[in-house]
């Protein structure tokens, strides 16, 4: 008993005189608030977890963490009603003699003070060592425990040569492709058909004026079945065209005049079925190459964003107004208070002409943004809208509301307004400017997220507010990069694997045929029941936050949901495909036109042709007039085969070949109308 | 660079009561009252589709001999253009005088103004001859500014108006180096991209920081202010002008040369009213004495690719974002983002000393 009572006392007199001065002494710390003092002759940490040089005359101070339970864990020199120093961290598990690095830092913390977070395993003893390099005062740290979250994303590197911002299907496989262009090549690593692994290719292209030194986009520009890509320059922009073998590009077209690129997208803006290619102005109005559907183009400028000092930074083309058409949101920026800053909204008349309703709608803000990133994040049938915000509260931006200096979360109130709801929504406490924020479900659990730079994503928890998820993965283009249906993250010379999490999800490829062969504009909606939502949709997009690509392809978490009711594609032709209880954990082509719904399931006011199958005479019925329009006949592969003038609701067809076909008809108001038939 | 400009200005007082005695190398009979410019300035019509049409040169044009009222002048120091030499010019009509504002801000110029500027490389290759690639030219129209840009013809006999940008392979020895650039001719708005200040085009070079300098003259050496008050080009300014220095004199503080340096080749963009002022720096020259401005110990905002921790690390250049921005060529990290497509070797040497003598680091 008394010799206990001793060794009670002697560990005592341990901790509050000797303590905390080397390694082997150092005292056992729980959550909570600790005082640290640097005791002459302590011993300094001279393993640097962080980018730094240990101080070899320093002193140290010492504490032992053994956690209960799995936690993620912060600690902090910052905090609150104690002064602060400042100080220099390592954390350290294994032994005192063999330390292995887990965190370090100097300054995350603000005034000089330390912060780190880290995941820690029950049980394992983990060493915080402080210095006093920079000041020997006395300070305080806070231990905190959070519920562990498995990591995410898993890193693995990759080797390829160039600049590395687009995931795209380069092979037509519609598995995702990591793209790299350097100089006058595309290098690519082809995934593997069992979605392990990737197979490089290198291709030259024909000399180009301009590299992808601003953003780059992919898409089919001239409907051969290969992606083509699309690079923004400050000098300008080329469209570089993938062969119609497989076996790299042939050819090469230039803007004639110079652009001062920042995003850029293939997209098709006059409905032709053919997509053009637009290019967001830095310095100018926005410019497009309209594709004159035989490897050439128009070049236009006017009409999509023509403010004249420009200020186009982010082009985003969504359906915001679900009325079946694609419309034009501008993320803009611009320094000192200047107009050339609001955002701008491109309501497409559906005749070819866009209006700018950004005011209208409640988004002509001068806000400093570099990106927006467009999902229906309550799951409600229409397109909200995350506008990043991408500059600090410095200079003339110091002047602007507050509203305006932070991230803008907005609702679409489905009448063609937005409700600003950033309030409590997450957004407005997370304060990091950044340029690139796009909108994907991460977690597929059929909610979208908003991954936004700066290591972090977005949560959506499901009822408009989002908390963040600090990853790894740093911006880049996003795809399924091992074709298990979680959509990873690739930056520069690494790929972050999305770690499946048990959610049930499903991926649709677009094979468009009167449409642009990508299906970009195309309104996908899915329907279920039991999650919580009914229904959920995507826009077909290419060129989303800046810079980079990301997949073609469209995914959907679904959560525990074990069904799906169906898949609709609202193709930009007007054909709607059906697809009832497709298969989940898969993907699913849909080719355009395959999977109409018959006449009878149509309402009166819709579109249908007969008799089908059609042999001399292809008649329409429909309430709308067409006599006197065009109508264009498409072959299954997406050649045009056949225009013809509609006369008395009638088309002759008796020179096609056998097949099936896609007839498209547009209407005297502009809209566009379309079914499949075949040719007897 | 507080010059008194007191002394001078008593100078053109003592000269102009006491000039008719001295038929030596007067230099105030270049606009002799009566003698007509022969520069030709129709605002309704222009800018001219040729640069010979204004008449700013006489002789070989080649030879940017100016004519009466067309007055060359210098800035302290300049805006690097991938090692472009350049000449300027004003010319003012008859009668008109710009006024002064404030040291920093550039001349209140009067309607009709041409700002002349044309760029060129000596020791071109292969013979050494002089290699004249454009001209461009800075107008005030009663309702402001614009831009006309003049490239010259392989045989330099001429300069034609061009709006949209371009580019010319220049080989030029620099020393004894031979040296290759793609020299990008800008666009007018590209032009515009710089020139805007506050939602408005405007000059950057001649404020009055810039112009206070000596001037060799055709036949004297004289202060630039007080040479453009003398011929009437100018009103009155104040004795002291908070000047900004020539960067490559060695024998001025680095602080002042540096500040001079980012001033005249960033401040366009990074000042209030500027088109990236939204970032957190203000490197106009009468700014950067509060050393926040300058970026110092200060955050970048998401624009670093490599692991920069300020925008200017204190005794770090290296760990300073300023300085792998003006150290690399790549399009969207470079700065500026136009205007060169080579690094300035001396302004990147300048730069790292500056920073890595400061007085202290950054925590």
């Amino acid at each position: 008993m008394k010799q206990l009572f001793t060794l009670a006392l002697f560990s005592l007199a341990c901790i509050s005189a000797g303590a905390q001065t080397n390694c082997d002494n150092a005292p056992v710390v729980t959550p909570g608030i600790h005082n640290v003092s640097f005791a002459q002759g302590s011993q300094a940490p001279l393993l640097m977890c962080f980018n730094a040089l240990p101080g070899a005359t320093a002193l140290g101070a010492w504490y032992k963490y053994i956690p209960d339970n799995d936690y993620s864990v912060t600690l902090t020199t910052n905090v609150g009603g104690y002064p602060l120093s400042d100080t220099r961290l390592n954390v350290y598990s294994g032994s005192c003699n063999n330390f292995t690095c887990v965190a370090g830092d100097d300054d995350s913390g603000g005034s000089a003070t330390s912060l780190v977070h880290f995941d820690v395993v029950q049980g394992t003893t983990y060493y915080f060592a402080f210095d006093n390099i920079y000041s020997s005062d006395d300070f305080v740290f806070n231990l905190t425990e959070q519920e562990f979250v498995p990591s995410l994303f898993t890193q693995r590197a990759i080797s390829l040569q160039g600049t590395k911002w687009c995931i795209a299907d380069m092979n037509g496989d519609y598995l995702d492709d990591i793209v790299a262009v350097e100089g006058n090549s595309v290098n690519l690593l082809t995934q593997n058909t069992n979605g392990n692994g990737f197979t490089p290719v290198s291709y030259q292209f024909p000399a180009a004026q301009n590299s992808p030194t601003w953003s780059i986009s992919a898409g089919d520009y001239d409907k051969n079945g290969y992606n083509d890509l699309l690079f923004g320059s400050s000098g300008g922009a080329s469209i570089i065209l993938a062969s119609s073998n497989n076996t790299g590009f042939s050819n090469v077209l230039d803007s004639p005049e110079s652009i001062f690129s920042q995003r850029s997208n293939f997209v098709d803006i006059n409905n032709d079925g053919n997509l053009d290619a637009f290019v967001c102005h830095d310095i100018a109005p926005n410019v497009y190459f309209q594709n004159d559907g035989n490897e050439g183009f128009t070049y236009h400028q006017g009409g999509l964003g023509d403010y004249g000092s420009g200020g186009n930074y982010g082009s985003i083309w969504i359906d915001y107004d679900n009325d079946g058409d694609i419309d034009l949101f501008i993320a803009k920026c611009r320094g000192g208070l200047n107009e050339a800053g609001i955002d701008e909204l491109h309501r497409n008349n559906g005749d070819g002409t866009f209006t700018n309703v950004a005011a209208e709608a409640g988004l002509a803000d001068l806000h400093q943004s570099w990106s927006a990133a467009w999902g229906d994040y309550d799951n409600d049938g229409d397109m909200d809208i995350m506008i990043g915000n991408s500059a600090g509260v410095y200079g003339d931006n110091s002047n602007l509301p507050d509203s305006l200096k932070q991230h803008k979360l907005m609702r679409n109130n489905g009448d063609g307004t937005f409700t600003n709801i950033t309030s409590g929504s997450g957004f407005d406490t997370f304060t990091s400017s950044n340029l690139v924020h796009v909108a994907h479900d991460f977690d597929n659990d059929g909610y979208t997220d908003v991954f936004c730079g700066a290591n972090t994503i977005m949560h959506n928890n499901g009822d408009m507010t989002f908390s963040p998820i600090v990853i790894t993965a740093g911006s880049g283009p996003i795809g399924d990069l091992n074709n298990d249906g979680f959509l990873d993250i690739q930056n520069d010379n690494y790929i972050y694997l999305n770690s499946p999490n048990g959610n049930n999800w499903i991926k649709i490829n677009l094979h468009g045929v009167a449409s642009n062969r990508n299906g970009i504009g195309a309104r996908i909606e899915l329907y279920g029941t039991g999650q919580g939502w009914e229904k959920q949709i995507r826009d077909v997009k290419s060129g989303d936050g800046f810079y980079y690509m990301s997949t073609l392809n469209t995914h959907f978490g679904i959560g525990t949901l074990d069904a799906i009711d169906r898949v609709v594609i609202k193709w930009p032709s007007g054909t709607v495909d059906t697809i009832e209880n497709p298969a989940i954990n898969s993907a699913l082509l849909v080719t355009e036109g395959t999977h109409v719904l018959g006449t009878k399931q149509l309402n009166a006011t819709a579109f249908a042709v007969y008799p089908n199958p059609a042999k001399e005479v292809l008649n329409i019925k429909s309430v709308v007039s067409f006599d006197t329009t065009k109508a264009s006949i498409y072959s299954i592969d997406g050649k045009l085969v056949k225009s013809a003038t509609v006369q008395d609701a009638a088309i002759p067809v008796q020179h096609l070949a056998k097949g099936t076909y896609i007839i498209k008809v547009q209407d005297k108001s502009g809209k566009q109308y379309s079914a499949t038939f075949i040719k007897g | 660079m507080k010059q008194n400009l007191l002394t001078l200005i008593l100078c053109v007082v003592f000269y102009s009561l006491f000039s008719c005695g001295d038929n030596g190398n007067d230099d105030y009979i270049q606009i002799p009252a009566g003698l007509a410019s022969p520069v030709i300035m129709n605002l309704d019509s222009i800018p001219y589709t040729k640069l010979s049409h204004y008449n700013f040169f006489e002789g070989d044009i080649k030879n940017q001999q100016p004519v009466q009222g067309v007055l060359p002048y210098d800035l302290n120091s300049s805006l690097f253009t991938d090692y472009a030499l350049k000449k300027r010019f004003v010319w003012m009509p008859e009668g008109t005088k710009a006024t002064y504002v404030t040291d920093g801000e550039v001349l209140d110029f009067p309607t009709g103004t041409a700002l002349i500027k044309t760029f060129y490389y000596d020791n071109a290759y292969p013979s050494g001859t002089t290699d004249i690639v454009e001209t461009r030219i800075m107008i005030k129209k009663a309702d402001g500014w614009i831009f006309a840009n003049y490239v010259w013809n392989a045989e330099m006999t001429e300069a034609v108006l061009t709006t949209n940008s371009g580019s010319k392979t220049i080989k030029w020895y620099q020393g004894d180096y031979l040296r290759t650039v793609n020299y990008k001719i800008p666009s007018q708005a590209q032009c515009a991209s710089c020139h805007t200040l506050n939602n408005t085009f405007v000059p950057i070079g001649p404020k009055p920081q810039n112009l206070n300098k000596n001037y060799t003259y055709t036949d004297s050496v004289n202060n630039q202010l007080y040479k453009w008050m003398a011929i009437g080009y100018l009103n009155a300014v104040p004795p002291n002008i908070a000047s900004t220095a020539d960067w490559t004199d060695v024998s001025l503080s680095l602080d002042v040369r540096a500040r001079s340096y980012l001033d005249i080749n960033c401040a366009h963009c990074h000042t209030t009213g500027g088109s990236c002022s939204y970032t957190p720096m203000n490197l106009a020259f009468n700014k950067t004495n509060i050393r926040s401005n300058l970026g110092i110990c200060i955050e970048p905002q998401d624009f670093v690719s490599g692991d920069e921790q300020y925008i200017i690390a204190g005794q770090d250049a290296e760990a300073s974002l300023m300085l792998s921005k003006i150290r690399t060529t790549d399009p969207n990290e470079m700065m500026p983002l136009i205007g060169r497509s080579l690094i300035h070797r001396e302004g990147i040497a300048l730069i790292q000393e500056w920073i890595d003598t400061m007085d202290a680091a950054c925590p």
